[in-house]
């Protein structure tokens, strides 16, 4: 990663040049570009970048309006193994 | 089994159901994972055309209080990671339990867009709701002497917050335009966005704003001339014409690198300058959080309006799925007032859903009361945000209609 | 060093009659009680809270209300408490995140399903 670029995904420090390079390369969906390249994949679960994710990969594809564009799964949250444990149990 | 009513989020939209429901008798659980009740209506100060403050302390609490009374189980600081139903029954996990129901409210507001630029995981940047909640509900300074970059309605109310708690602003200015940042950092998209927030005046910013701003010619002619050291609100520089470039610091904030830009938003080479802060805000603007909804299999649509994807619902707050509701920022960017209709609705949903329908009528008022409460609103974050709901009702009648052939 | 507001035009004086101690990384600091272990650092001019674990950025609050988790710490042993939503007792011992040795991008490996 170049010192002075972007970063847009702050967890997993993913940048600006890095995802548009990707978006262009593969045309990728929202979700794509998130598989591929982690962005949005980190602690937070995207809750800080996913719409930054999302225009970048909007400009090679189309928006689908009528569903939401990157998928969320549980956890939404992060849960500890201690703590999960400690439900199992 | 006892079956309480669980609401997730401890906001203006779920303690007004969770009053709602408790008051006719019903049990409820409100379960939120931040320390103090309120949401996002605790950072919020402001003066009201009539020059009453609205103190969202004070709001929350008497909200908080009002619960109390009526036994609603309020569990704070207990983060949510998944809900799942099976059977007609909603299961909440929580870190430490998890909790069924067959009535479950999601009013879980909204979370903040990012503005990404150079520099923007340095310490002392934050989100512009971040340096709210600080001063106003920690009264803790952010810092010494703040740049806000992103000129919205959230943002200049925020702004005035700031200098009210004796904080110094550099400016309020634009970030740098790129693919992400794009409508924030052109001068004419942040003009016309501003139009509509003229009743938002003592502004001189605004008042000339509106004045000028008849037409295209002379939306581009206001933009070519904003002085490039822009006008004064509340004694804070507003500058439209100059884009943070880069944040700059050794290990935290020390300063931005600001540039002129033209009225497209490109930087004019040979600009640059620095402004020395402390700390940085970044308003973005606001989205609904809908996770919880997205995980429980809620069909969503993205409404511009709405500010971003929402889950499909229909005005007594119900979800496409049975015994899901939801009320507040997650139906879309409204005004706490809003909320605490949405609230009432969701509540009254519920309750008359507990109680065969016998509450049909006072549902029926509380949705025009909170269209009523819409119209009225004081701030609005879109300005076509009726036209967003109307969308939302086609969709609706859509959906049913696809799921009922 | 106080950046604490003491008086407000609208709010009214803060009250600062319950104070506390606490540890951030072994060092004691004072601090209101029942405030975010967040507000509680920043009060006393610290905003670094950890570094990033494969940079080794630092990393302060970024949200304040608990959705970015940038304000990770270690809270009395517990790993990934968010600084601003965690109040304070007295005698907490916070640590923060650092660099790690290792890559630990694998953590999601165990959430996937
Ligand atoms: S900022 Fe991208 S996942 Fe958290
Ligand atoms: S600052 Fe975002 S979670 Fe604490």
């Amino acid at each position: 990663m170049s010192e002075k670029d972007i970063i847009i995904c702050r967890c997993e420090e993913v940048t600006y040049s890095e995802l548009k390079e990707t978006a262009r390369k593969f045309q990728c969906t929202p979700r794509e570009l998130k598989l591929r390249t982690r962005a949005g994949m980190g602690y937070c679960g995207g809750r800080t970048c996913r719409n930054a994710v999302d225009s970048i990969a909007l400009e090679s594809t189309e928006r689908n309006e009528s569903q939401i564009s990157l998928k969320y799964q549980p956890p939404i949250r992060p849960v500890s193994f201690g703590k999960l444990g400690e439900v199992i149990e | 089994m006892e079956n309480k009513t669980i609401i997730i989020g401890a906001g203006p939209a779920g303690l007004t159901a969770a009053i709602t429901i408790a008051s006719r008798g019903h049990s409820v659980v409100v379960i939120d994972e931040y320390m103090k009740p309120g949401g996002r209506l605790l950072g919020q100060l402001y003066e009201e055309p009539n020059g009453n403050w609205w103190n969202g302390i004070v709001e929350s609490d008497k909200l908080h209080q009002q619960a109390k009374k009526l036994g609603v189980d309020i569990k704070l600081h207990t983060p949510v990671s998944n809900i799942e139903v099976q059977d007609g029954i909603w299961s909440v996990h929580t870190d430490v339990e998890i909790h069924e129901t067959t009535h479950l409210l999601l009013a879980t507001g909204a979370a903040e867009n990012p503005l990404p630029i150079k520099g923007w995981t340095l310490p002392g940047v934050m989100s512009v709701g971040a340096a709210q909640v600080m001063t106003n509900v920690h009264r803790v300074k952010p810092g010494e002497r703040g740049v806000i970059i992103g000129v919205n309605v959230l943002s200049s109310a925020i702004a005035m917050e700031l200098k009210m708690a004796d904080i110094d602003i550099a400016c309020i200015t634009l970030p740098v335009s790129n693919t992400v940042n794009e409508k924030f950092g052109q001068p004419l998209e942040v003009m016309n966005s501003l139009l509509h927030v003229s009743h938002m005046a003592p502004s001189a910013f605004i008042k000339m704003g509106s004045k000028l701003m008849k037409n295209d010619f002379f939306k581009q002619l206001g933009i070519t001339f904003f002085p490039k050291n822009g006008v004064k609100m509340w004694d804070i520089p507003i500058m439209l014409r100059k884009a943070v470039t880069e944040i700059i610091g050794d290990g935290q904030v020390e300063g931005v690198k600001i540039s002129t830009i033209n009225p497209a938003g490109e930087v004019i080479p040979g600009t640059e300058e620095i402004i020395g802060a402390d700390f940085v805000c970044i308003a973005g603007g606001l989205y609904p959080l809908a996770e919880l909804a997205a995980v429980a299999g809620c069909p969503f649509y993205h409404i511009e309006e709405l500010g971003g994807y929402v889950p499909l619902h229909n005005e007594r707050m119900e979800s496409t799925l049975p015994g899901l509701y939801v009320a507040g920022n997650i139906t879309g960017i409204e005004g706490a007032k809003v909320a605490m209709c949405q609230g009432q609705t969701a509540g009254l949903s519920i309750a008359n859903n507990l109680e065969n329908g016998i509450l049909e009528k006072e549902l029926v008022s509380s949705i025009q009361h909170t269209e009523h409460t819409r119209e009225n609103a004081y701030i609005q974050f879109h300005p076509e945000i009726a036209h967003g709901k109307d969308k939302l009702k086609l969709y609706w009648d859509e959906y049913n209609a696809a799921v009922t052939k | 060093m106080s950046q604490r507001i003491i008086n407000h035009p609208v709010l009214g004086k803060l009250d600062e009659s319950q104070t506390i101690t606490f540890t951030f990384n072994d060092v004691e600091y004072s601090a209101l009680q029942n405030e975010s272990i967040a507000a509680a650092l920043l009060a006393n001019g610290i905003r670094t809270l950890r570094h990033h674990e494969e940079s080794g950025s630092p990393r302060g609050i970024y949200c304040n209300i608990g959705h970015c988790f940038e304000c990770r710490v270690t809270v009395d042993g517990v790993q990934g408490e968010r600084a601003c939503l965690t109040p304070l007792t007295q005698g907490m011992k916070v640590v923060s995140g650092g660099k790690l040795q290792t890559d630990v991008r694998d953590w999601r490996a165990n959430h996937g399903k």
